[in-house]
């Protein structure tokens, strides 16, 4: 009696999670319309939008249990790749988005030869170090990427026409946040095709034990390498949509601390090993963060990401989504991110 | 020139160890990483700062109040770190990420983001010994950071608490059977850390500038001379804080001052390649 109880509740429970988040889609889709057409709510959700991308890639590599600080290296070169190619050569920005993902790939890769062969704690700090490398080099790079000074006036993307209609994307804070949540809904669907299919189970099974990962045949260093190169791609096109959407960057701003911390504060609370945790948590926290702490603390409201992450580990280390879904997860005790 | 390299290389050398040395301690006997490490520094800077620049207490007079609230903050840190579970390097990574973040802002909301400097003006003279000219600025800075490096040599090898913190760090559980309390070592090293970082803190605001995010390279180069000695060789960490200033200062000469930033991150990982199993790797094998 009690278990056929507690199953119907469980799957009650799963209706009201499936409604709950249509309904969450759909207020997505007509949030301009709810909004009042609002330049500032829509900037917030545009770039909370842009920060679940930036999850969502991160956990590409998360899954497989490797904890990455030093994404802003791909965020950067993403960005960077893309303003400088469009600026200097003036190719479109829709050509230069994906090689600016390309570039964060390569840059990837050599993360990948200096780092992967690390393990969990020494893999992070390594990762921290790496960001320092390009980050310096952007700055010294004078001739090439005009120094600290940053890059101003970056060409926007261009609007689409499908015959007489005219979809402005950069020009208006609607396109740019349509543009955006097209872009994060790819990501998720790519990242959900990702996590099931061989690739994910590989990467579930990496993280679980190693050895007898190994033992079964999984090519443990050619699973790891791909799920860095997919994370590093991602948020490279990440850093290249923000460039052309912020349109000034430089390289304190890109490189730092900020884009390691932040896909990683979201990732943990809402859920490293589910696939929509990350996005959700990016969705909710910087608007919480933007709306209610940003006017009561204009200086140090940041301090909220910090605070969300400690807590996080210490009393739902599976991350509030990954709370939700239990049954579907391995357990994970409080007070680690195992 | 390569005269001035050795001499800023190996005074600020010894000021490197002195920050790594904390970190050092606090890693060893407890296996957390603190990446909060650069941060508790500034902070300490800041509260030296605000001591002598709004109340005119002079400089040598404000390293109390810095040690006292590293102390308090390192204390809360190590009652952080014991709710965590094992793999306590990477849980702790993580946690101290976040109190990271959690200071960062703190300091920017209390201190602003104004680059701030403890400027003395005694300090800034100087003597000539023939050719080589030192400022009263980098021979306090050497001179206090042996004197406490020495006082922590003297601990760790001439008294019995040395003993026991030394027995910590090679193998806990032996240590443990040994009848030593271990979660007492830990609260130990990490206020000898404190202490180390209540020192440390209104130095490096004597001498480069104080803004929030300033602690990451402290951290890093914690790190990088941790990594370079392995845990509980003092004479390591001397050796790795005075190569890694010398191959800052020599590519400040040779390429120019930014791209200094990058010669700790470079060290590290190129230590990491060499020894992939990380700092404690020799002792499991």
């Amino acid at each position: 009696m009690s278990k056929a109880k507690a199953k119907n509740q469980r799957v009650k429970q799963f209706h009201l999670t499936k409604v709950a988040l249509a309904l969450g889609l759909v207020l997505l889709l007509l949030l301009p319309v709810l909004s009042h057409y609002s330049d500032y709510v829509l900037q917030v959700f545009t770039h909370a939008l842009l920060l679940a991308t930036l999850a969502l890639a991160w956990n590409i590599l998360s899954v497989s249990g490797s904890i990455s600080l030093g994404h802003a290296a791909f965020f950067g070169v993403g960005a960077y790749g893309s303003a400088l190619l469009s600026l200097d050569l003036g190719v479109s920005p829709w050509v230069t988005i994906p090689l600016g993902g390309l570039l964060a790939a390569a840059v990837a890769m050599i993360m990948a030869l200096l780092c992967l062969r690390l393990r969990s704690a020494y893999f992070a700090l390594a990762t921290l170090a790496f960001v320092e490398i390009p980050k310096v080099i952007t700055d010294n790079w004078n001739g090439l990427t005009r120094g600290s000074l940053g890059l101003v006036g970056l060409p926007g993307l261009p609007s689409l026409r499908l015959g007489s209609y005219h979809f402005d994307i950069s020009g208006s804070p609607t396109g740019s946040y349509y543009f955006v949540l097209c872009y994060g809904l790819v990501l998720l669907l790519l990242v959900a095709v990702i996590f099931r299919s061989n690739l994910g189970l590989a990467l579930q099974a990496i993280r679980e034990e190693e050895v007898a990962a190994e033992a079964v045949g999984i090519q443990v260093q050619q699973y790891r390498l791909l799920s860095l190169l997919l994370s590093g791609f991602f948020t490279g096109i990440t850093g290249a949509c923000y460039a052309h959407l912020v349109r000034y960057i430089e390289p304190g701003l890109v490189y730092g601390l900020h884009f390691s911390a932040i896909p990683m504060v979201f990732a943990i609370c809402g859920g490293r090993f589910t696939i929509l945790g990350p996005a959700l948590a990016a969705l909710v926290l910087y608007p919480l963060d933007q709306f209610i702490f940003h006017p009561l603390l204009p200086a140090g409201h940041e301090f909220l990401y910090g605070a969300v992450i400690i807590l996080a580990i210490l009393f739902m280390p599976s991350g509030f989504w990954g709370r939700l879904r239990k049954g579907h997860l391995v357990s994970i005790k409080t007070g680690s991110i195992e | 020139m390569w005269t001035t390299v050795l001499v800023s290389g190996i005074t600020l050398g010894s000021f490197y160890t002195l920050v790594a040395l904390g970190f050092a301690l606090i890693f060893g006997v407890t296996h957390t990483f603190n990446l909060a490490h650069g941060e508790l520094l500034i902070l300490a800077g800041y509260v030296a700062y605000w001591l002598w620049k709004s109340f005119g207490i002079p400089f040598l007079f404000t390293f109390p109040a810095a040690v006292l609230v590293a102390l308090v903050v390192c204390l809360v840190l190590q009652r952080l770190f014991s709710l965590l579970r094992e793999p306590m390097e990477l849980n702790s990574i993580v946690v101290s990420f976040g109190v990271a973040v959690l200071l960062q802002n703190g300091m920017l909301f209390f201190f602003s983001g104004d680059y701030r400097l403890i400027r003395v003006p005694a300090l800034h003279q100087g003597l000539h010994l023939q050719t080589i000219y030192l400022s009263y600025s980098q021979l306090t800075l050497l001179a206090l950071s042996l004197l406490v490096i020495g006082l922590i040599y003297l601990l760790m090898r001439h008294t019995y608490l040395g003993k026991a913190l030394r027995a910590t760090i090679q193998n806990r559980e032996a240590a443990s059977l040994a009848g030593i309390d271990v979660g007492r070592m830990g609260v130990l090293a990490f206020s000898i850390g404190a202490l180390l970082i209540g020192l440390a803190g209104p130095l490096y605001g004597s001498i480069h500038y104080l803004y929030p995010t300033a602690g990451l390279q402290a951290t890093l180069l914690a790190i990088t001379i941790t990594i370079f000695a392995g845990v509980g060789r003092i004479r390591g960490l001397i050796l790795g804080g005075w190569i890694l200033a010398l191959a800052e200062s020599s590519a400040v000469v040779l390429l120019g001052a930014s791209w200094r930033e990058m010669v700790s991150a470079v060290m590290i990982l190129t230590l990491l390649a060499i020894r992939p199993q990380g700092i404690l790797g020799r002792e499991q094998k």
